[in-house]
């Protein structure tokens, strides 16, 4: 029991290193397979996170919810990719429109920004500043990558690492929205994964290619 | 049960109608079953100010307005599609059983959305839209189409995300400062305890800056609209309509469900002043905008942005006028906006083109929809005696009650924009040698007969709003500013 306690501990100090980690790891994958591998060990440190809080404050409901992550987001939705970029045949690389070094370096501003930003609230909200700090970083990096990557896999991942950041928000201010909200937000973000998939689909066979920033018919 | 009937009817008529090949006549069915029920509905609220079922699900006066013109338009979109879609190809996914399948589900993600009490069920079922209609908007297999479809999925949900994060927000402050947690995303509850929030004050503020932002979105707020007049001008028009008449209102709806929130805990400062900034941008923007599209819907979807900022400004002028304009126009607008629509595809289907240029004399090759385009375009621009234009003199002597000059000034130069730009286009639309010849001249009975509705309940509207809805409007001003 007292190594249970000291890893829920441990989750909850390095999480923010690891996840701090996995944003820089994305910002400098030059493969789409990096980039899956990256959000889905992203939602891991995430679910261990659940897990922790759910240990710590002996809530059945996170425990539910944290088997949810891994279920979701750590296996399924990783899973479902991959079998996305195979079926798709498209080419493997994630087409960054600028260079990795560059894209790293605004990352890492970024993770500076969070840190500031988060800097009024936490006193106020009483919750640890890196963790909150990750969480911003995360929402940030993913309005980051969906502007700076083409391919839309690539932006599907982009929705998700903001997605990931908004729960961990919500998961170490309030300890988690009420059961029935986060399963409903779960079910949306599946059928969201769905949907542009098909549209993934849609866009290879009438654009045959998959870059959508070149859609540029409709215009102002 | 009465709350209940009206979301299980689409839910199981989207799965029954999958079954048939066709399904126009199942899907009209069942329509009609779904009226019934929402009328039922309207109803009982009317009698009884508020009905809730069991946690989650509430009908106040507030929720019938907006239900009236969603009731309104879908029975006319159905009625309208049951014509308009007869020459599609029976393809998967573009097929007319998944299109009144899909037609289903939109219509329950959005009554949903009215009928959630719980604040974060709302932000579920109005991500639930945008899911349920992206399908729609790319129902063409267009280029375009799949474009529009594409970036309406992301922008929204991008958009709604940071609804979320503002939703997590507003539930944090809730909870901090002291309501309990099962309830502090009940709205009722919130507004009763909003006066504890503003020891929270900041974290409100930041609150409601997401929400405008993530919900502005969806509403089509000048700088946040990118997605609207592509996905107005792809998607079938039948489903336009639905977009513009309905799901904007929609989000509208959220908005001020939240506003009513955030004026009880910090003040109306705060809100309000951000309504009318992105209200008179909007109004400003979507104007001068409209003047250069070359696009039929793509000037009805600007056209839609512009009196979503009318509509923001009445919530932010705030008091009886302002309040009370807002709300009727989005009724108001809902109708005129749904003739437009339906007019330009009339106008698709008998010309083949929406392209303003390419089109000439029409007013000798399609007499009626030249006539609907015509009373429908002095309508949107607030000519009496339309209703919009006894709305939007509520919202303008709102502006001028409250000595708010720039206001009002803004609204009237929108105003003066929209009317040039409408009249511009429609002259040359309208006037002119006629460049080709229409395969028919014929206008199918259900393209008249809801053309022919809209136009009734819009006269009425303009000379004098019934007795039971102004009752429902004054009602739904009390829930908001009790």
């Amino acid at each position: 029991m007292v190594l249970v306690d000291l890893a829920a501990s441990k989750a909850m100090g390095s999480a923010a290193v690891l996840l701090f980690l996995t944003v820089l790891m994305l910002a400098a994958a030059k493969r789409m397979s990096t980039s899956i591998v990256a959000f889905a060990l992203q939602s891991a440190v995430l679910a261990a996170q659940v897990l922790a809080v759910a240990h710590i404050h002996r809530s059945t409901e996170s425990y539910v919810i944290g088997g949810l992550v891994i279920l979701i987001k750590v296996l399924g939705i990783p899973y479902a990719l991959f079998r996305l970029v195979d079926k798709l045949q498209a080419p493997r690389d994630v087409k960054l429109s600028l260079s990795p070094v560059y894209s790293v370096f605004i990352t890492a501003g970024l993770i500076f920004l969070s840190f500031t930003a988060v800097h009024t609230y936490v006193q106020e909200l009483r919750v640890s500043e890196d963790v909150l700090a990750a969480a911003v970083a995360l929402i940030l990096s993913g309005a980051f990558l969906m502007v700076s990557h083409g391919k839309a896999l690539m932006q599907i991942i982009a929705l998700l690492v903001l997605e990931n950041g908004i729960f961990l928000a919500a998961l170490i201010t309030t300890f988690g929205m009420p059961m029935i909200i986060e399963i409903g937000v779960f079910f949306d973000l599946i059928m969201g994964v769905l949907l542009m998939g098909v549209f993934a689909f849609r866009i290879r066979d009438t654009f045959e290619h998959l870059d959508v920033s070149k859609l540029r018919r409709l215009r102002g | 049960m009465v709350l209940l009937l009206p979301l299980l009817i689409p839910v199981l008529g989207a799965a029954v109608v999958l079954f048939f090949r066709r399904g126009t006549r199942t899907a009209l069915l069942i329509g009609a079953a779904e009226i019934a029920a929402l009328s039922w509905l309207m109803f009982a609220t009317y009698r009884h100010g508020s009905i809730t079922f069991g946690r989650y699900l509430r009908a106040d006066h507030l929720t019938t307005v907006f239900l009236a013109s969603l009731c309104l338009i879908f029975a006319l979109v159905l009625v309208y599609s049951s014509g308009y879609l007869r020459h599609l190809p029976p393809e998967r996914f573009s097929s007319l059983r998944w299109f009144y399948a899909l037609l289903f589900l939109f219509l329950f993600t959005m009554l949903a959305s009215y009928l959630s009490s719980n604040l974060g069920l709302l932000w579920i079922f109005m991500e639930g839209t945008t899911l349920a209609s992206a399908l729609l908007v790319g129902f063409y297999e267009t280029e375009g189409a799949v474009e529009a479809g594409w970036k309406y999925l992301v922008v929204c949900t991008v958009g709604l995300a940071f609804a979320l994060f503002g939703t997590i927000a507003l539930y944090l402050a809730a909870v901090k400062s002291g309501v309990a947690g099962g309830s502090a995303l009940d709205w009722t509850s919130l507004v009763t305890a909003a006066p504890q929030l503003s020891i929270m004050k900041n974290l409100v503020k930041l609150a409601f800056v997401f929400l405008i932002v993530g919900y502005g979105t969806k509403v089509g707020f000048v700088p946040l609209h990118s997605w609207l007049p592509d996905a107005h001008a792809e998607a079938p028009s039948p489903i336009s309509a639905m977009l513009s008449a309905a799901l904007l209102n929609c989000a509208m709806y959220a908005l001020l469900r939240f506003d009513a929130i955030a004026v009880r805990a910090i003040g109306p400062g705060f809100s309000h002043h951000l309504l009318l900034l992105f209200g008179g941008v909007s109004i400003l923007i979507a104007g001068l905008l409209m003047i250069v599209q070359r696009d039929l819907k793509r000037l009805f979807a600007y056209s839609s942005v512009e009196h979503m900022g009318i509509i923001a400004t009445g919530i932010g002028l705030g008091g009886p006028l302002g309040l009370y304009g807002a709300l009727l126009h989005t009724f108001n607008h809902s109708l005129a906006k749904s003739v437009l629509f339906f007019a330009a595809g009339n106008v698709r289907e008998k010309l083949g083109t929406l392209r303003i240029d390419r089109i000439s004399g029409m007013i000798r090759m399609l007499p009626f929809t030249s006539g609907a385009l015509i009373f429908g375009g002095l309508a949107i621009v607030g000519m009496p005696p339309f209703a919009l234009f006894v709305s939007e003199f509520a919202i303008l002597s709102g502006a001028f009650s409250q000595a708010r000059y720039l206001v009002a000034v803004i609204l009237l130069v929108g105003l003066t924009l929209a009317f040039g730009a409408l009249l511009f286009h429609f002259l040359h639309m309208l006037g002119g040698e006629p460049k080709d010849t229409p395969e028919s001249r014929k206008v199918a009975g259900t393209e008249l007969a809801v053309i022919g509705a809209c136009a009734v309940v819009l006269l009425i509207f303009g000379v004098h709003v019934p007795v039971q809805f102004q009752k429902v409007v004054e009602g739904a001003m009390a829930v908001l500013q009790q």
